[in-house]
């Protein structure tokens, strides 16, 4: 197989070099520092600061809450965009314009509107204080945060899916005896899984990368309510640069673990549904 | 039966889509449902298919009313356009879906498949997936798939749409042929008059949400009762003819004709000349068939078999009107011709020749063309444009003619024109309206439009007469008139207020009876309504309670015609269609 196919279109060598250069300079140069930075360290200074409980805390709610978030995500994220691509209501254009709202809203902002809301003399955390329950400042809080922030990747990636899906195919099955039930299982869901997947994984990576919004509403408590971002920013803060290196390469890490198993379950669900069928 | 539908109607924003539609399918009958886009046939097979709910009527299959049963309980086979299968499943697990959900045995789903594979002639496909068939073996697979679970009723919407012309061809025969071993009933839907040809043991044919005729073929083809059928099926020349007590005077020619003129009045009528049934010859002498006019060669196209000729008439004053197209300038006759006519006398555009018909059919309608009557020139011209009335004239195929009567509505004055009035004559709603209606009708005009300026397309067209002279008359008329306008027929019957009670049950067999006339006779579907009081009046009410309505009333007598209709023809924006059969 030759490197390059031939084509007709004109520019191949021009836009691959673009291509190669921009990933270059903006991902691949910065990921390589930090790669490096954090290599840099003695190796039970790397140790000690990646497997610090407090690291291992910040780890756990970090990935916990993003995976839950991403979650439910996928569940409520599939619900709106259904609610907008089936049903014509006053007010439709308006809800999806607000769908976008997370993505523009500075997540500070985001932090201190769920902080005021949330609190346990906030709007709705007064009602919830009694009944034992807390949301600002504890796991909750972060995962509430997360969600928000990421919600729009799940409805965004679903969305065109939805509307992929022709109403001839659902009426069809329906003409052949199939209930809603079966509809939705066996036609709506095997068209949109590869979309829902995808929104799974960007609502996953948006909550794992995020930090402005959470650090209002988690409160910080060392172990319990910090997050890995904050953990990194902590060690900037004390002119810990290879600290604060070394966390970022266990982040970059584990999201690329995570991102490459779902993208490998995806191409694995493709070859495995062609497979099934014979 | 196999498929009853009974008055089915369905609106969309007000506008009937499908608009009473009452229709047999026999058992293992192929019916084809014909017409243009938007005609509300692919509507009306899914309401059968109970995909699309329906605001009116019943659905009954295999004498089973399932009006209000979901789709998957129906069991009918349905086939889409653009083939609907499953993408993300093969080819075996598409076609035992319908099994799947039905929970049949692996075994018995596997021997059914091969069975239904072997009938479309797809055996050994069944791992394949969709993305690799080609349309039309993709189309065979939907074909089988909506038999798996052996329905009572195929529907197939526009099966061939997006298939070429040889695969259409090929799986056109591979249907008919699977609907004759299995003998299940079929309904296609289609705009193609060659599939409806090729295909059907019945063809419908729909425009504007009605049905408006069926029947076999060549019944169709050859004695259409509708202009729109007429010209949506083959091609047609429409020509306005006269009825004598002779037969039907078609330009110089007298044809003899089972339908000749009753009480040996004259009147217009239209005729259907196929094109395959015009003659042309260098001269008169040299026709086999009755001379119609003289001709100058327009257009000579060849199109393999056939030859198309345009024939553009001469002297006007002496030929036949031609009712399609507005003007003399576009006045052409349409004809073919074979390989064996061709070679019998060649023709050269802008060549000479002699016209002869060898075959005309007279179409029932009473609503021939229309003539703009006012009392001056101008007058008659700004009439001849209103928009309703253009709007008609251009979905009937007819030409809008205009008259002057300088003395319209004088009492004791003359016609200025000649003695007869030919087709609808219309006149402008003006404040005399009455009175000049009154004239006109007096004076031999026997279908009358009134027309405000500012009428429109009505969406409901009220019924009424007045007499029983006129009743049949009233209904040909109507049913003439609904066949081109989307709306919905109403029959207004009116009792006298005196006795309620016996009036009414009298009344009620009165409506049922018209009713039943109405869809015996003129295929026409009509809704009811009962009204007490001064019909008059109680008409005039009726119009006023809503807008885009439109009035047919039939009178048996002119007695006090003027001050009886004063506000009915003057007091609204409604356009009322004044049918007079009976005594001046």
């Amino acid at each position: 197989m030759s490197f390059r196919q031939p084509s007709i279109l004109p520019g191949f060598g021009l836009t691959l070099g673009f291509t190669t250069f921009f990933l270059s300079t903006i991902v691949l140069l910065p990921l390589a520092a930090l790669v490096l930075a954090g290599t840099s360290m003695h190796w039970s200074d790397f140790v000690g600061t990646v497997f610090s409980a407090r690291a291992l805390g910040s780890y756990r709610l970090s990935f916990g809450a993003s995976l839950l978030a991403a979650t439910i995500n996928l569940v409520f994220g599939f619900i709106i965009a259904w609610t907008l691509t089936r049903y014509d209501f006053p007010g439709r254009k308006l809800v999806d314009a607000l769908i976008d709202m997370p993505f523009a809203l500075p997540t500070a902002v985001s932090g201190i509107a769920l902080t005021t809301v949330f609190a346990q003399n906030g709007w709705i955390g007064r009602y919830l204080e009694p009944l034992g329950i807390k949301v600002a400042y504890t796991w909750l809080g972060v995962t509430l945060a997360l969600t928000l922030i990421s919600m729009p990747f799940a409805v965004r990636a679903v969305q065109p899916a939805l509307l992929e899906v022709q109403r001839e195919l659902e009426e069809a099955a329906e003409t052949l005896g199939a209930g809603r039930l079966t509809v939705f299982r066996r036609i709506i869901l095997p068209i949109i899984l590869p979309a829902l997947l995808t929104g799974f994984t960007l609502a996953f990576a948006r909550a794992v990368g995020e930090y402005g919004s959470v650090i209002f509403i988690s409160g910080n408590l060392p172990m319990k309510t910090e997050i890995t971002p904050l953990l990194i920013v902590i060690h900037l803060e004390q002119f810990d640069y290879q600290g604060a290196a070394a966390l970022g390469l266990v982040m970059l890490a584990i999201s690329f673990v995570v991102l490459l198993a779902i993208n490998l379950l995806q191409a694995w669900g493709r070859r495995e549904q062609v497979r099934v069928m014979r | 039966m196999s498929i009853t539908l009974d008055q089915l109607t369905k609106h969309y924003g007000g506008v009937p889509v499908v608009n009473d539609v009452s229709l047999d399918i026999g058992d293992g009958e192929f019916f084809v449902l014909l017409g243009p886009s938007g005609s509300g046939k692919s509507t009306l097979l899914r309401a059968i298919a109970g995909l699309s709910a329906v605001d009116h009527g019943r659905i009954a299959l295999h004498g089973r009313d399932v009006t209000h049963v979901a789709a998957r309980k129906r069991g009918v086979g349905l086939v889409f356009q653009n083939y609907a299968l499953f993408r993300h499943m093969t080819v075996a697990e598409n076609i035992e879906f319908a099994l799947r959900v039905r929970h049949m045995r692996a075994r018995d789903r596997r021997a059914r498949r091969q069975e239904l594979l072997r009938l479309v002639s797809l055996e050994g496909m069944d791992n394949r997936l969709p993305a690799q068939l080609s349309g039309g073996q993709q189309q065979r697979v939907a074909v089988a798939r909506a038999l798996a679970h052996k329905p009572e009723v195929l529907l197939l919407d526009e099966p061939f749409g997006a298939l070429d012309a040889k695969i259409r061809e090929e799986l056109r025969r591979t249907i008919r042929q699977v609907q004759r071993e299995l003998g299940i009933t079929t309904v296609l839907v289609t705009h193609d008059q060659d599939e409806a040809f090729a295909m059907a043991d019945r063809i419908g044919i729909m425009n504007l949400g009605r049905l408006l005729e069926m029947g076999a073929p060549h019944d169709l083809y050859s004695r259409p009762a509708t202009r729109f059928v007429a010209t949506f099926l083959g091609a047609a020349n429409l020509i306005l003819a006269r009825r004598t007590p002779d037969g039907i005077q078609v330009g110089a020619t007298t044809v003899a004709a089972a339908e000749r003129a009753t009480g040996g009045r004259e009147n217009e009528v239209v005729a259907v000349v196929r094109p395959e049934e015009i003659e042309v010859a260098a001269r008169r002498e040299d026709l086999s068939s009755g001379y119609l006019a003289r001709a100058v060669v327009d257009e000579v196209v060849f199109t393999g078999a056939l030859e198309r000729l345009r024939l553009r008439l001469e002297e006007p004053a002496q030929a036949p009107r031609l009712a399609f197209g507005d003007g003399e300038a576009n006045a052409a006759l349409q004809v073919t011709r074979t390989q064996h006519e061709q070679r019998g006398f060649e023709v050269r555009p802008g060549q000479q020749v002699a016209v002869g018909v060898r075959r005309v059919h007279v179409l029932p309608t009473p609503l021939s063309s229309f003539t703009a009557c006012a009392p001056g020139t101008q007058l008659a011209e700004r009439l001849s444009q209103q928009a309703l009335l253009a709007e008609l004239a251009a979905r009937m195929k007819t030409r809008i003619a205009t008259r002057v009567e300088p003395q319209l509505g004088l009492p004791e004055a003359r016609c200025q024109g000649e003695d007869t009035f030919v087709g609808t004559t219309v006149i402008a709603a003006y404040p005399d309206a009455a009175q000049r209606a009154e004239w006109l009708l007096r004076r031999g005009a026997r279908d009358l439009l009134v027309l405000p300026d500012e009428a429109r397309a009505p969406q409901r067209v009220l019924i009424h007469w007045i007499g029983e002279a006129s009743r049949s008359a009233t209904l040909a008329v109507s049913a003439s008139l609904l066949r081109h306008v989307p709306a919905e027929a109403v029959y207004v019957g009116i009792f006298p207020a005196q006795d309620p009670g016996a009036a009414a049950s009298q009344g009620m067999r009165e409506l049922l009876d018209a009713r039943s006339e109405a869809q015996a006779a003129h295929g026409l579907e009509m809704r009811t309504e009962l009204h007490f009081g001064e019909a008059e009046e109680e008409l005039a009410r009726r119009l006023a309670e809503s807008p885009a309505q439109m009035l047919i009333v039939g009178v048996s007598h002119l007695t006090d015609f003027a001050r009886r209709f004063r506000t009915l023809l003057e007091g609204g924006r409604w356009p009322v269609l004044i049918v007079h059969r009976g005594t001046p």
